[in-house]
């Protein structure tokens, strides 16, 4: 019973709050007030929840409901050591972006309607992270899919509309097709499993035979499109970049998360290591990896390097599940987690940057640190927490990684592994390089390269400034982004100086629910 | 099953009670009208409708009342001659079209209501050649020989042309009638020399017999396969399958919206029950001729409509060709008839019906269809009656507007696009992958591609929901009440449906 209040609760507070929210519409004030209360009060209820669970995902921990007899489809919920860090995270993430939004109209008006469509996000996320049956994962994945369309096609780049819509229907488009092809899938293995319920599935799914191998394919790629994996990234760095502040928040932070979850949780299971596809898709994170350092070292927009170089989080997240360890998988979680906490930081100064100079073009940002000290501060906290700086979130996540591809399962190539942990340490490597330099040309000043055949010493300030730069102080740290940027900083730093906190839960619950792995 | 033998045939009346109950409440409202005349007020306009209504209420009861039951009646043969052959069966099949030609036909009614205002449309005249269409698409659900079949099948078209083209001075109503008019024509003589050849190759019209033929080898086979193409044929234009669409976009933007929603729910299942029943129960041992065939004409119907669909700025257009690529979708479940290993949507194996489990996924789907489109064309209809031209940008504003009506369209065009909060269009697709991703995974993954299209145009006409109106109250409307009740009545049936999907999924899938 408990149990049951607790899960479903966690789904129904924040939809319930966007009802609440949308009623209020009217009066604006208390309808945010309402969306901020919504997101705090499933902030507080997932911590309770996480809190009483008994740390496996037994029948008397879970929800189980018939929900369309006919199919074997159920109401399947429950929460266990993978899923907890995520759904802690989500809601976390989202108290933020709400509290954000308080004091922050977005561009184009109507901050009421983003708050309820965060709110339905939200129920959505965290309904994926809970459920155990596979189709009901599907349907709470497809719910968030609608309403980040609105936010990022009504609330995106005010000064590109054409580009806004064109990436909210690219993220449309690559999303649906990834989790349509990712329901075959599950179908497909619904024929060997005769069930959905993905905790028996686990127990004991037999993964042979071609069927069992076109099954896993589709869901990989289903999930390769949410993740993104390396080809399938090429709607990313549009909708993240295009997108409001708090969208791009929660698209990096969170709705990448469903896919690496899935990669966890659905894929795993249905997956032999046996299989050439397993290092095939080892090999493709890596790559991905790889691609992104490369991409984000030619990158001159902020928000589009910030966008790529998740690329590259992502490609170790799936490097580390690929490897059918238990240090993989805790990797990946940890990974996960950890990029959920950077790059959603990373999303907010450069939207706090964009706000007061109205770009992000880092060919005409520079010496933030002279203008913005505090600003620059937590960017150059960030960024060096992303780019795995020892004891910061960050570095635990791919060290692990990187180690667990170096010793995977016995049924993978070991060889192969090697090589490609090799790249991928590589590809640290080339992070730090584009980290450094960001922060040397937009936080130091730095030396200035000729733009468009311009020598741009002269734009050694943001033009939207420049002309009163000595009569307008450009506002430093806001006490709300404080606020809400505080909760991520303390993380990042805690989770980097003390990883056993996440690592210990998560490997418990692997070797629970995948039994020997 | 009632049978003295001797060739006396008893009728089994409470089996054919619901079709006689709205036929007979066709003649009422012919007479009806005759008698009274003219009308002489808006509210007497609406005498035919309420008729309409009540005569699809009565035909309800005992349609109700045979509900869980399986009865024959019309049959011949018997005791001495073998086992006899029936013509009109009530089965759980029979039960859940005839629950959605009943539904559909109330909200069509109600839809028509909207003329009333502008006073081209003969009420009396459009209510009678609309019940007489929904007798023969209650007649063909039961239907179990070839000739029933194609008799009924021209009950439903015959008023239906009449239906598109009656209102006055329209020149573009009577094209859109007379094209739709010819393909059908046309059709009907494909299908109907399609069943003579099945009829000679099997000796046969009664479906079971037929099977049995096909199953025992009696008769030429080519012959029987044959007509078994040129049955297919002859439906496809029913359904409006590609490449025998092209009525499609010109019709349904002719007529008026209530006969638009008309033929794409009612008569388009209509269709699909007659093409399930040939090919299910008559031709089920030519299935690995067939199924492969529908399947190609399922993956191109869905493609093509939604492609073609993408560009559309006419509202009642876009529904038109989205249309066509439901009926995609519903084709799907065909092309897993027979297939090994077929997981069947009902799951446990081995119910007996040979193959045809997926069958119950096509039936699950024509009739979550039949709820959500019908509430997109009220919409529409509520929509047409201040902006006849349709234009999605006239559509701007109308959540804020008219919420109701906006929600209501919201939801309708989530669920036919898929998505959540519509979880019963998100089933209904889950139904139709399942009853194919192992028996025809290439099919299931050129749908999970077309279900992304279709999307884009879904979500453009949902934008202009949500932006405000260019000019405040442009989208405010003096909603026709009669349409206000159909609209009510279609999101309601959408909302429960999504919350307990398994009032509707659990009896579907387990009727093969």
């Amino acid at each position: 019973m408990r149990t049951a209040v607790a899960l479903n609760g966690l789904l129904a507070v924040p939809a319930l709050f966007a009802l609440l929210t949308g009623l209020l519409s009217r009066r604006e004030r208390a309808a945010v007030a309402a969306a901020v209360t919504g997101s705090l009060v499933t902030l507080a209820w997932s911590v309770w929840t996480v809190s009483s669970y008994d740390g496996g995902l037994t029948p008397g921990s879970t929800v189980d409901v018939d929900w369309v007899a006919s199919m074997g489809i159920g109401w399947r919920l429950g929460v266990d050591g993978i899923s907890a860090p995520l759904v802690l995270m989500t809601t976390l993430i989202f108290a933020c972006c709400l509290v954000a939004l308080v004091r922050h109209d977005p561009p184009g008006g109507g901050r009421v309607g983003l708050a309820v469509l965060l709110l339905v996000i939200e129920s959505g996320v965290l309904g994926s992270f809970l459920a155990l049956d596979m189709v009901l994962f599907f349907v709470f994945f497809e719910v968030a899919l609608i309403p980040m369309w609105f936010v990022i096609h009504t609330w995106g780049d005010e000064h590109d509309e054409p580009g806004r819509h064109r990436a909210a229907v690219r993220f449309l488009v690559f999303t649906v097709t990834g989790s349509a092809l990712m329901l075959v899938g599950f179908l497909v293995a619904r024929t060997r499993t005769g069930t959905f319920d993905i905790v028996g599935t686990a127990a004991s799914y037999d993964a042979s035979g071609p069927l069992a191998l076109t099954a896993s394919l589709l869901v990989a790629l289903g999930l390769a499109v949410k993740t993104p994996l390396w080809p399938l990234h090429i709607w990313l760095p549009d909708a993240h970049s295009k997108a409001p502040t708090v969208g791009s928040v929660v698209l990096a932070a969170v709705l990448l998360k469903l896919g690496t979850y899935g990669f966890v949780r659905f894929w795993m299971p249905l997956t032999s290591p046996e299989w050439l596809l397993v290092p095939v898709v080892a090999a493709l994170a890596v790559v991905g990896i790889v691609y992104a350092a490369l991409a984000c070292l030619a990158q001159t927009d902020l928000k589009r390097l910030i966008a790529y170089s998740s690329v590259g989080h992502m490609g170790f997240v799936v490097l580390g599940a690929a490897t059918f360890t238990v240090d993989g998988v805790q990797a990946a979680v940890y990974a996960s987690v950890a990029h959920g906490l950077i790059t959603g930081l990373l999303f907010f100064v450069a939207g706090a940057i964009k706000d007061r100079y109205g770009t992000t073009d880092l060919a005409r940002l520079r010496v933030l640190y002279g203008r913005v000290p505090r600003l620059a501060g937590v960017f150059a906290f960030a960024a060096m927490a992303s780019l795995g700086l020892p004891g910061l979130a960050g570095f635990w996540g791919e060290m692990l990684a990187i180690r667990s591809a170096v010793d995977p399962a016995a049924a993978l190539p070991g060889t192969t592994y090697a090589w490609l942990a090799f790249v991928a340490a590589l590809g640290i490597i080339l992070t730090s390089a584009y980290f450094l330099a960001v922060i040397r040309g937009m936080l130091q000043g730095g030396p200035v390269r000729p733009v468009h055949g311009v020598d741009a010493t002269v734009e050694l300030v943001a033009p939207a400034v420049a002309d009163d730069v000595s009569a307008v102080r450009t506002p430093d740290l806001h006490a709300l982004e404080w606020v809400a940027w505080s909760p991520l900083l303390a993380l990042t730093l805690v989770l980097g100086v003390a990883p056993g906190l996440l690592l210990t839960p998560v490997g418990d619950a692997v070797a629970a629910f995948f039994g020997g792995l | 099953m009632v049978d003295l033998g001797g060739g006396v045939q008893a009728i089994d009346w409470l089996a054919v009670a619901p079709v006689l109950v709205v036929a007979c409440a066709a003649v009422v409202v012919l007479l009806a009208d005759a008698f009274a005349g003219p009308p002489r007020s808006r509210r007497q306009a609406l005498v035919p409708a309420a008729l309409t209504l009540a005569g699809v209420a009565a035909a309800a009861v005992p349609a109700v009342r045979l509900w869980g039951e399986r009865r024959s009646t019309f049959c011949v043969g018997g005791v001495l001659e073998g086992p006899a052959a029936c013509s009109f069966v009530v089965d759980p099949v029979t039960l859940v079209f005839w629950g959605v030609v009943l539904f559909g036909t109330a909200v069509v009614a109600l839809l028509g209501t909207a003329a009333v205002a502008e006073g081209r449309t003969p009420q009396g005249e459009w209510n009678f050649l609309l019940l007489c269409s929904a007798t023969g698409a209650m007649a063909i659900a039961a239907s179990r020989d070839l000739v029933t079949l194609v008799v009924a099948l021209e009950v439903v078209s015959l008023p239906a042309f009449a239906m598109v083209g009656l209102r006055r001075d329209d020149p573009r109503a009577a094209e859109a009638s007379m094209k739709f008019f010819l393909v059908s024509v046309v059709s009907t003589a494909v299908m109907l020399m399609g069943v003579s050849l099945v009829y000679g190759a099997t000796g046969s019209m009664f479906l079971t017999q037929v099977d049995q033929a096909l199953v025992t080898g009696a008769g030429p086979r080519e012959v029987a396969v044959a007509g078994a193409l040129l049955t297919v044929v002859g439906l496809a234009f029913k359904v409006a399958a590609v490449p025998f669409h092209m009525w499609v976009p010109d019709t349904y933007v002719g007529a008026p919206v209530a006969v638009a929603a008309y033929l794409s729910v009612v008569s388009k299942a209509a269709g699909f029950v007659g093409l399930m029943l040939v090919l299910g129960l008559g031709l089920r041992d030519l299935a690995p001729v067939w199924a492969p065939l529908v399947a190609v004409l399922a993956a191109l119907t869905m493609t093509v409509g939604n492609v073609l669909a993408l560009g559309q700025q006419h509202a009642v257009r876009l529904l038109a060709w989205s249309s066509v690529a439901q009926a995609g979708y519903m084709l799907v479940p065909f092309a897993a008839v027979g297939a090994a290993g077929a997981a069947g949507s009902a799951g446990a194996a081995g119910s007996g019906a040979g193959g045809l489990e997926p069958l119950g996924a096509s039936v699950g789907y024509l009739a979550i269809y039949a709820f959500v489109n019908l509430g997109a064309f009220a919409v529409a209809a509520v929509v047409g009656t201040r902006h006849p031209r349709q234009r999605l940008t006239d559509y701007r504003g109308l959540v804020r507007e008219e919420p109701l009506a906006g929600w209501a369209l919201v939801f309708a065009l989530v669920a036919l696009a898929g998505l959540p909060p519509g979880v019963v269009g998100l089933l209904a697709k889950v139904v139709v992958f399942s009853s194919v991703s192992s028996a025809v995974t290439w099919l299931a993954v050129v749908m999970a591609v077309n279900v992304a299209i279709g999307l884009v145009y879904y979500a453009r006409w949902l934008v202009e929901l949500f932006r405000p109106a260019e000019v405040p109250g442009r989208s405010t409307y003096d909603v026709p009440n009669g349409v206000g009740v159909a609209v009510g009545m279609t999101f309601a049936a959408g909302v429960v449906l999504s919350v307990f999907p398994g009032l509707l999924l659990d009896p579907v899938l387990a009727i093969f």
